[in-house]
């Protein structure tokens, strides 16, 4: 007997899928925008003949591929240039709320302009919480597929971290960062933050063809993802992670657990990447609304809700087996009163 | 035991990662380099720059770079500009872009550059310089983007450096002796005139 595979996954998934997808765009886009930004310097040298064969190859790769839309590419392909710590859109800057943070830090002043590039994150982070965690940061692709090799490494039995820490971990090392720039006077934070790691060793690597020492930490914290615990960067000593958590406190979106259809199979917690208790309605400033545990749950018992506050421990899902047992003691006992 | 042996990694990257640090956050071992071209005084420079290596990307002429640990550890990820290798070719696109006003954007105009920018100043050696040597060169002269107000060549096209220099280093890129007779010195070394950014402090 073979079972009929539906031609579209549930419904459920699609907001995974689709974070996935913005995943790969953006990370796409730090290759793609030190390449153009390669070819640019090309371009404005004037000086194809001088390129050797595997720069050509990349010239004329990328000439056809913007041709169509400009006839200067040294100056019109600035419009977009940046990572994901600092960008700029046609003109517009928009920045990490943690270089501002930093930048604050190091420089004992607030200067508005740099203030002003961090407005829509801030905005978005108080209204839909730690939604770069998951949705955008390039190094939570590279993290996600480092824990896929990990569930694949503990199938086969290899060792593999399992350290509990306490999740408030990284509000000291956001703390620790913050201060060491405020004693330095130099915006350290970046140092540490991986985000800003990926995006600039990506750029060296495309644009100077050879790694930084960024490289080496972001290595160190993909061995500690795999050997000391789960997601340990992110769930334990991201400053980053840190202060969007913060920012998400109140926020208004939330995955809520509807308590009468879940059915207690636990899928949501083994497939959270933050080690969070969605079973027992544990989310809190810790859930960045990855959506996983929404595209897992058999029963669609999970679903974002509009809400500053969690709802506190529902108990057992009605449709699990704790939950029955529970009710048909009880109507045991009713019956023999 | 797994705590400790969590805890006895964590301490031992992080010496790892420190070690170079530290060792390159002496003075001794520090390369002659240029901050790029708006460039706020070194310590509020330092605190405003996020390190975001948009100057980097926007630079058409490639020109500068990102610091790792060669320069201390206050540094790291810090653009700077060797102008042996590739020079400023001073289209202020870097100040332009720079979300934290660390390089300031300038008008890229041939009065608001000599005016605002102070990167280092030309300094010629006589003993190495060929036009000194009776071979006339010239090469700085032509090379420089603003003849007769930085530089001026005289009898044998022998060059004179002048005050108004902005130190984009394109006469020490293009000089034609090894080792380069003209060399820019950075405005964060020396002393006198030539120290602490002297034109953009000011303003």
């Amino acid at each position: 007997m073979t079972s009929k595979k539906p031609l579209l996954p549930p419904p459920r998934t699609f907001l995974n899928r689709l974070r996935w997808m913005v995943l790969c765009v953006v990370f796409s886009m730090l290759v793609l925008l030190p390449v153009v930004g390669v070819y640019q310097n090309y371009a404005a040298a004037h000086a194809y003949d001088f390129l050797a064969p595997s720069e050509k190859l990349l010239y004329d790769i990328v000439e056809p591929a913007t041709a169509w839309f400009t006839n200067d590419p040294a100056t019109d392909l600035d419009a977009i240039k940046g990572t994901t710590w600092s960008a700029n859109f046609f003109g517009y800057k928009i920045s990490d709320p943690l270089a501002v943070a930093g930048q604050i830090a190091a420089g004992k002043e607030l200067y508005w302009p740099f203030l002003f590039t961090a407005l829509i994150p801030i905005i978005v982070s108080l209204l839909i919480g730690r939604i770069f965690c998951g949705w955008i940061c390039p190094a939570t692709l590279i993290y996600e597929l480092n824990d896929k090799l990990r569930s694949w490494m503990a199938r086969y039995q290899l060792p593999v971290g399992e350290l509990k820490l306490n999740l408030r971990l990284k509000y000291w090392v956001l703390l620790v960062g913050v201060i060491l720039s405020f004693i330095t006077g130099s915006v350290l934070v970046a140092a540490f933050y991986p985000p800003a790691i990926v995006g600039r060793e990506l750029y060296y690597v495309i644009a100077f063809s050879g790694f930084g020492v960024g490289a080496v930490f972001f290595l160190l914290t993909l061995l500690g993802d795999l050997f000391v615990a789960k997601r340990s960067f992110c769930r334990y000593l991201c400053p980053g992670g840190a202060l969007y958590s913060l920012l998400g406190r109140y926020r208004l979106v939330r995955i809520k657990r509807n308590v009468e259809t879940c059915n207690d199979c636990k899928k949501c917690n083994q497939v959270c990447q933050f080690g969070l208790d969605p079973l027992r309605d544990d989310f809190g400033q810790e859930c960045n609304n990855y959506s996983t545990c929404i595209a897992v749950c058999p029963s669609d018992a999970l679903q974002f809700t509009l809400n500053t506050h969690d709802t506190p421990y529902q108990r057992p899902g009605h449709r699990g087996r704790q939950y029955r047992q529970h009710k048909s003691s009880t109507e045991k006992k009713r019956q023999a009163a | 035991m797994q705590r400790r042996y969590f805890l006895s990694s964590l301490a031992a990257s992080a010496v790892t990662l420190l070690a170079p640090a530290v060792a390159h956050a002496l003075p001794t071992n520090r390369k002659r380099f240029l901050r790029p071209p708006g460039a706020l005084a070194e310590a509020v420079f330092l605190s405003r720059c996020i390190r975001c290596g948009q100057c980097s990307a926007i630079c058409p002429n490639d020109a500068i770079r990102a610091f790792d640990f060669e320069n201390g550890y206050s540094s790291l990820g810090t653009p700077y500009i060797v102008p042996r290798e590739k020079a400023c070719i001073l289209c202020m696109k870097c100040g332009d872009v720079c979300p934290t006003g660390a390089l300031q954007a300038i008008a890229r105009d041939a009065e608001e550059i000599i005016s605002k920018v102070k990167m280092g100043h030309a300094r010629v050696d006589k003993s190495l310089c060929l036009s000194y040597q009776g071979k006339t060169c010239g090469v700085c002269y032509r090379a420089c983007p603003l003849p007769d107000v930085s530089i001026t060549v005289g009898r044998l096209e022998q060059p004179q450096v002048l005050a108004d220099c902005v130190g984009c280093g394109l006469c020490e890129r293009s000089c034609i002796q090894i080792p380069h007779a003209i060399r820019i010195i950075p405005r964060t070394t020396g002393s006198g005139p030539l120290s602490e950014n002297s034109k953009a402090a000011e303003t």
